[in-house]
């Protein structure tokens, strides 16, 4: 259900802010962003705050492969608006077909065995998290993902099966392809931080 | 937060728990803790909490706006019924990222 006071936002400047913001980009402001302005110290900032650092810091994944892990967790989570979004921040990072096989089918898709081996796990992680085991976490450090580096993808993982949560209960907008395209350009810009 | 200039996942995802689920809010703690757990597969909870709660954590597509609204009635107003989907949430996805660092801590014999 959507709630109104989101949709609007709390308090004068936000309303102003997310005025401003459709008006300059000529899109409707995502539903992403409102919740991001929204009741902002309560959750905003501390999950903006892991977000970035999950999404954009420091780590062996590219951003691209960072945001198609998030778009295939959405799709194991059945979240329309997510997947539609960091697909199409992956697709600006990588190929868009390769994007749209792994979205299909990441076994068989045109991506790293490192890519592959973590997604797998990430399948296990957000479809049947108590069945995970340290099998699991050894099969990818076995075809040569570092330590480092999966934790670093358990993070986007677990990010991820927030996000869709939210979006979902909350009955996010699914925005058309182009402004899914538009939306990615400020998201590579500006990032997650609140 | 960073760690030899990685991201402290670890210290993140306990910022964000602490923030959500211990931090002052327009929610009594107790509701939003009791929402995470049931959220994680934890006990069943009050109504109308527990639906919404169960629903999120089992798959949030299925979640009502009967749900939805049910939380705002009890709680009184949307930004309270937000705090108690975003526990929910948290709830949720706390739970694969700790048992994702079980499994890693186990293959590489870290200190938990």
């Amino acid at each position: 259900m959507r709630l109104p006071e989101i949709e609007r936002g709390d308090g004068v400047f936000n309303r102003l802010l997310i005025g401003f913001i459709s008006l300059v980009s000529r899109m409707r402001l995502p539903d992403a962003a409102r919740v991001a302005f929204y009741h902002k110290d309560f959750f905003a900032t501390p999950m903006g705050a892991w977000t970035q650092a999950a999404m954009r810091g420091p780590s062996t994944w590219s951003v691209g492969e960072r945001e198609l892990m998030a778009a295939l967790v959405a799709k194991w989570n059945s979240c329309a608006f997510c997947v539609g979004a960091h697909g199409a921040v992956a697709a600006k990072e990588m190929q868009r077909p390769a994007v749209d096989a792994a979205l299909a089918d990441f076994r068989a898709a045109p991506i790293s065995e490192c890519l592959k081996a973590t997604l797998a796990f990430l399948e296990i992680m957000t479809l049947q998290p108590m069945e995970l085991s340290a099998e699991d976490a050894k099969a990818v450090l076995h075809v040569g993902v570092g330590a480092e580096a999966l934790m670093d993808a358990i993070a986007v993982g677990a990010l991820f099966s927030i996000v869709t949560r939210y979006a979902d209960t909350l009955d996010f907008a699914v925005p058309t392809a182009n402004e899914f395209d538009r939306a990615a350009n400020m998201l590579l810009k500006r990032g997650y931080a609140s | 937060m960073t760690a030899h200039g990685r991201p402290n996942h670890r210290a993140l995802a306990e910022a964000l728990r602490r923030r959500v689920l211990d931090g002052p809010g327009m929610t009594d703690r107790a509701i939003r803790r009791a929402t995470a757990e049931r959220a994680a597969g934890g006990p069943a909870m009050e109504a109308p909490y527990d639906d919404l709660a169960r629903q999120l954590g089992e798959s949030a597509a299925g979640v009502t706006d009967e749900q939805v609204a049910s939380v705002v009635r009890a709680t009184g107003s949307e930004k309270a019924a937000f705090e108690v989907i975003a526990a929910g949430a948290l709830g949720a996805g706390l739970l694969r990222w700790q048992q994702g660092i079980k499994a890693l801590d186990e293959a590489t014999d870290a200190p938990a």
